[in-house]
C-alpha cells in the first residue's frame, strides 16, 4: 500500500513538475513588468555579447584573432574606417583628406580634440610611431604585409601636430582602404616597448586593463581569461550622435567567452545575451524565428554571404608524386565536368535548407562591388558531364559505376574537410550522391581542424572542402590568394612553375591593383574572374543567405556580411529604455 | 602509516611525470601543430616564428628534455592561445574545477549511496524506479545531458545558462560573488552528478546485496538485530569498502575529465582548457593540464587508500605489518 501511495506522488510530483515547465515554455510573457518601448534611442545600459575565445593580445598590431579584433574596435581608432554596412571608406580620427596630383600621397587632417582614454591628446605622433611600430621588424607585426604596395611600405610624415601625410610607394587601385587596418596606437604608452625591441610582446593579455589607452568608444575594465571581458564606456570619446548625444550610447558591453555554439544560440534565446559575433547556422534559423515570435529576438536577413564553400584539388604535381589519375585531374576539363554533373539549386536546398543561390566562381553576389553576373557556368547537366569525362578518356568500363581511364585508374578521391561543421557535412554528403551520377566517387574525411589544416599547408591531400573567411570585399585584400606566388595560393602552394592561365591572373592582378580608375580596376577584375571560371582550379556551388539573431531589445544594430556582424557599429548600439539588464 | 603516505607521494610524483610527458610527446607526434591555428593563410616567417618560440624545431625528445628541466623550476611554458603562462592559467582553472567537482561528488554521494542502499536491500515498485533512473542517467552521454540542462534553464530561466559568474558580481563583494557562483554551480554540477550518482547507486546496490547474502548478516538477524539496524550499523558499514575502491577513482576522474560539461556550459576549467589545448595543439598548456590531472588522479587514488584504510581492518593490519 505505502509503496503504490509513494509511486503515486512521484508520479504526480513529475506531472506537476512537467506542468510548471510546460507554462513557462509557452505562456507568452505577460506576467513580467510591461516594457515601456521606445524607439528613441538614449545612453545607459549595458549589453551583453558572446564569442568563442579571449584575445591572444591586446596589441591590434600583433594579434589577428577576432576577439582581438572586436576588442579593437571597440578601444582602438583608425584615421579613416571602412563602414561594414555600406564598405564605403569614411572619416574616422582624421577629419578629412586631401589627394596629391599623383595620387600618390594622402594629407590627413586629424579631428581636432580627440584624446586619449586617459586624457593624454591625440597627434600626428601617434601616426607616426603606429607606421614606425608595425614595420619595425621586431614587432612581428602582421599588419606589414597589408599597408604594402607592390611590395614596398608605405610611409608617414607630419608636417605639424595635426597633419599627417602618407605616401604610397606606388599607385594603389584600393588606395585609402588599405589604411582601414592602419590601427593607431598610443606612442605615450608603447614607445618605451618598441625601443626596448619588445613592441611584439607588450600589451599582453595579463596587461593591467588601465594600461590599454585608445580612442575608441570604450575602454578595457576587466578580463577574466575563460570567462569575459568587460568593457567600459570612454568618457573621453569623440564621436557624437546626429542629435548631439556624446557616444556611445551604452555603458557597458560585456563579452561572454562561450566556446560552444549550441549553448550560445540557448543562452540567446533565454536573455542572457544580446548579440554574438557570428551569423547563424541554417539549422539555427527556425528556433531562432520562433524566439523573434514570441518578441525576445529579432532575426535580420543581412544578404548573401560574399563567401562560399569552396572544393578544390591539389593541384601540386609533386603530391601526387607518380599517381596516373593526376593525368586527369589537372585538366580543366575534368573540373568542368564535376561542375557540370552538380545541380547547384538542389545543393543548397539540401545543405543550406534553400537559404542560398548557386554560385559559379569566388566573388558571390553578396560582394554587389566585385560580383561580375556573365562569368562563365556550367549549368547542371549529367550526360554532358559524361560526355567531358569521356573526352578525357574516362569511361565506366568495368560496370561499377565509377570512371576509369584506358589503364583502370578510377577517378575516386578522398576529400578533407573539417569535422563538426555541419554544412560541411551536409554538403560533402550531397556531392557524394551528385558526382557518383556522372561516375565521380569521392569519399569523405572529416578531421580536425588541427589536423585538416596541417594537410593543406603540407598538400597532403586530394581533394578539400572548406570556406575561407573575407576580411574585406575588395579583391586587393586577396591577393595572397589570387596571386601564384601568394601565402595562400591554396590549390598549389609553392607554386614555381604556374600555369600559363595563372601567369595572366598575375599580371592582371598586378595591374588590377595599380589601376587608380575604380571602372578599369573592375573590368580587368571581371577578366580574371573569367580565367578563373574556365580553369576552375577551385569550385563554388552556393553561397548562403545570411541571418543574424539579436535580442529584440537591443537597438542601432546594423548586421554586416563581415565580422564582427554587430560590433564594428558599437559606439551605435543602444538598450530600451526600461530594456536596461 | 608514514611509510604508506611517502610511498604514495612517490606513486603520485611518478604520476604526475609519466602523464605531462606521455601528453607532451602524444601532442607532438599528432598530426598537426600550434602553428595551425595561424590559420591557412599564415606566412612561412610567422610560422616559423611560431615553431622556435615552442621549440618545434627540436627533436620531441629535445623538446620534452628541455620542458623537464624548466618544470622543475615550476616553469611550464607559455601558452599559444592565451600568450601567457602555463603555470597561472592552470592554476585558476584548476580551482574552478575543483569547486565543480566537488560539488557533484557531493550530490551524487548523498544521491547515489543512499538509493543504493534501498535499490540493494529491498525489492518492490521504488526500488525498479530507482533502477530504471539510474540506468537512464547512466545511458545519457554528458554532453546531451548538458545540453538537456542548459535547455531547460534557457526555457524556463530557474537557473543561469551557463559560466560561473554573472556580469552582476563584477562589481559585488565577496559574498555576493558566492551566492553567484553558487546560483551557477547546480547546472554543470547536475550534469556530472546525475551519472556519478547512477554509478555509485548501482556498485552500492551490488555490494549491498551481496552483503545481505553473508552469513553474518542471518547470524545477527537471529540475535535478534533489527533489519534498519543491520543495515546501516552493519551490512552497509562492510559494503563500503568496494564504494571507498572507487570513489577515489571517481574524485581523480571528476577533477580531471569534466571537460565535455565544462565546455558546454562554459564552466572555465580544467577540462575546457585541456580541450582547447588539445584542439589547437598547444603543446606545453597540453602537458600542463595533463599534469594537473595527474595530480588529481593521485589525490583521488590517495583518498581512496585512506577511505580503504579507515574503512577496512585489513588494510590497516596489513600495512602495519
Amino acid at each position: 500500500m505505502k509503496v503504490r501511495l509513494l509511486g503515486v506522488l512521484i508520479t504526480a510530483a513529475i506531472l506537476a513538475a512537467g506542468f510548471v515547465f510546460w507554462r513557462s515554455t509557452v505562456a507568452p510573457d505577460n506576467g513580467s513588468p510591461a516594457i515601456a518601448i521606445s524607439e528613441a534611442q538614449v545612453r545607459g545600459g549595458q549589453i551583453v555579447t558572446s564569442g568563442r575565445a579571449g584575445p591572444r593580445t591586446f596589441n591590434r598590431l600583433i594579434g589577428q584573432e577576432q576577439s582581438t579584433q572586436v576588442l579593437s574596435m571597440l578601444t582602438q581608432g583608425r584615421l579613416v574606417r571602412v563602414n561594414f554596412a555600406t564598405f564605403e571608406v569614411e572619416p574616422w580620427l582624421a577629419e578629412k583628406w586631401d589627394v596629391s596630383a599623383d595620387g600618390l600621397t594622402y594629407t590627413f587632417h586629424l579631428r581636432p580634440g580627440v584624446t586619449w582614454s586617459d586624457g593624454v591628446p591625440f597627434t600626428s605622433d601617434d601616426v607616426l610611431f603606429s607606421v614606425q611600430a608595425i614595420f619595425d621588424p621586431k614587432s612581428e607585426s602582421f599588419i606589414a604585409d597589408t599597408l604594402k604596395v607592390d611590395g614596398k611600405p608605405i610611409t608617414a610624415s607630419a608636417p605639424d601636430a595635426a597633419t599627417v601625410d602618407i605616401r604610397f610607394p606606388a599607385p594603389s587601385g584600393p588606395g585609402l582602404r588599405l589604411l582601414d587596418g592602419l590601427w593607431i596606437v598610443p606612442k605615450h604608452k608603447l614607445e618605451g616597448a618598441l625601443r626596448a625591441g619588445t613592441f611584439s610582446k607588450a600589451w599582453g593579455t595579463d596587461t593591467a586593463p588601465s594600461e590599454i589607452v585608445g580612442t575608441g568608444p570604450f575602454v578595457l575594465r576587466e578580463y577574466v581569461p575563460n570567462q569575459r571581458l568587460i568593457f567600459d564606456r570612454n568618457p573621453r570619446y569623440w564621436r557624437k550622435a546626429a542629435d548631439g548625444t556624446a557616444l556611445p550610447y551604452l555603458d557597458r558591453i560585456v563579452y561572454e567567452i562561450v566556446p560552444d555554439q549550441d549553448a550560445e544560440l540557448l543562452r540567446l534565446q533565454s536573455g542572457d545575451l544580446d548579440l554574438t559575433q557570428t551569423e547563424l547556422r541554417p539549422e539555427d534559423y527556425v528556433p531562432a524565428k520562433r524566439a523573434e515570435d514570441k518578441g525576445t529576438l529579432k532575426v535580420s536577413e543581412i544578404g548573401l554571404s560574399p563567401q562560399a564553400d569552396a572544393f578544390w584539388f591539389n593541384l601540386k604535381p609533386e603530391a601526387w608524386k607518380t599517381d596516373p589519375r593526376f593525368a586527369f585531374v589537372r585538366r580543366p576539363e575534368f573540373r568542368q565536368a564535376i561542375s557540370y554533373a552538380v545541380d547547384r539549386e538542389k545543393f543548397a536546398e539540401n545543405v543550406f535548407l534553400g537559404a542560398a543561390v548557386p554560385v559559379w566562381g569566388p566573388v558571390t553576389p553578396g560582394n554587389t562591388a566585385w560580383f561580375w553576373p556573365d562569368v562563365p557556368r556550367y549549368f547542371h547537366d549529367v550526360n554532358k558531364a559524361k560526355e567531358v569525362l569521356k573526352g578525357l578518356g574516362l569511361e565506366d568500363r568495368d560496370g561499377n559505376g565509377v570512371v576509369e581511364d584506358a589503364a583502370g585508374h578510377e577517378a575516386r578521391f578522398t576529400v578533407i574537410t573539417q569535422r563538426g561543421i555541419g554544412w560541411y557535412e551536409r554538403g560533402l554528403a550531397d556531392l557524394r550522391t551528385q558526382l557518383a551520377q556522372a561516375g565521380i566517387a569521392i569519399e569523405p574525411a572529416p578531421l580536425d581542424y588541427a589536423t585538416m589544416i596541417q594537410r593543406m599547408i603540407k598538400s597532403d591531400y586530394e581533394l578539400m572542402y572548406m570556406r575561407f573567411v573575407t576580411t574585406d570585399v575588395d579583391p586587393a585584400s586577396e591577393l595572397d590568394m589570387w596571386s601564384s606566388s601568394g601565402d595562400a595560393h591554396f590549390w598549389h602552394f609553392g607554386d614555381s612553375n604556374p600555369e600559363p592561365w595563372e601567369t595572366r591572373i598575375d599580371a592582371l592582378m598586378k595591374e588590377q591593383i595599380a589601376t587608380l580608375d575604380q571602372a578599369r580596376r573592375k573590368e580587368i577584375f571581371n577578366e580574371v574572374q573569367r580565367i578563373f571560371a574556365e580553369n576552375l582550379p577551385v569550385i563554388y556551388f552556393a553561397t548562403p543567405r545570411m541571418y543574424y539573431a539579436y535580442n529584440a531589445r537591443v537597438q542601432g544594430v546594423k548586421p554586416s556580411v563581415l565580422r564582427p556582424v554587430a560590433l564594428w557599429n558599437a559606439d551605435m548600439l543602444s538598450v530600451r529604455q526600461s530594456g536596461t539588464r | 602509516m608514514a611509510r604508506f603516505l611517502l610511498r604514495r607521494l612517490l606513486f603520485a610524483l611518478l604520476l604526475v611525470v609519466t602523464v605531462s610527458s606521455s601528453a607532451l610527446l602524444l601532442t607532438r607526434l599528432a598530426p598537426g601543430d600550434v602553428t595551425t591555428e595561424l590559420g591557412p593563410r599564415a606566412r612561412p616567417e610567422e610560422i616559423a616564428r611560431t615553431r622556435e618560440r615552442f621549440d618545434l624545431n627540436r627533436s620531441p625528445v629535445a623538446q620534452l628534455g628541455g620542458w623537464a628541466l624548466r618544470a622543475v623550476r615550476f616553469d611550464f611554458g607559455d601558452s599559444f592561445l592565451y600568450n601567457r603562462p602555463v603555470g597561472g592559467l592552470i592554476r585558476r582553472a584548476a580551482g574552478n574545477t575543483a569547486v565543480l567537482a566537488v560539488a557533484a561528488l557531493a550530490i551524487a554521494t548523498l544521491a547515489g549511496i543512499p538509493l543504493g542502499i534501498v535499490t540493494g536491500s529491498r525489492r518492490g515498485a521504488l526500488a525498479g524506479t530507482i533502477r530504471t533512473v539510474s540506468l537512464v542517467c547512466l545511458s545519457i552521454p554528458p554532453l546531451l545531458t548538458s545540453l538537456l540542462l542548459l535547455f531547460i534553464a534557457s526555457r524556463t530561466g530557474w537557473l543561469p545558462t551557463g559560466g560561473m559568474t554573472s556580469v552582476e558580481a563584477v562589481d559585488a563583494g565577496w559574498s555576493a560573488w558566492m551566492l553567484d557562483v553558487a546560483r551557477h554551480l547546480p547546472l554543470p554540477a547536475l550534469a556530472l552528478a546525475l551519472p556519478l550518482a547512477a554509478t555509485f547507486e548501482r556498485l552500492q546496490s551490488q555490494a549491498m546485496t551481496e552483503t545481505i547474502h553473508q552469513p553474518f548478516v542471518v547470524a545477527a538477524l537471529a540475535r535478534g538485530v533489527t533489519w534498519r539496524q543491520l543495515l546501516l550499523d552493519h551490512a552497509w558499514r562492510v559494503s563500503l569498502r568496494s564504494m571507498c575502491a572507487i570513489y577515489g577513482l571517481a574524485i581523480g576522474a571528476l577533477l580531471s575529465g569534466s571537460f565535455v560539461v565544462e565546455y558546454v556550459t562554459a564552466w572555465p576549467g580544467l577540462g575546457r582548457l585541456m580541450y582547447e589545448a588539445l584542439r589547437a595543439r598547444d603543446i606545453y598548456l597540453v602537458a600542463g593540464c595533463a599534469a594537473m590531472g595527474g595530480v588529481f588522479l593521485a589525490f583521488g587514488s590517495l583518498v581512496s587508500d585512506l577511505l580503504l584504510f579507515a574503512a577496512d581492518p585489513r588494510v590497516r593490519e596489513g600495512q602495519t605489518a
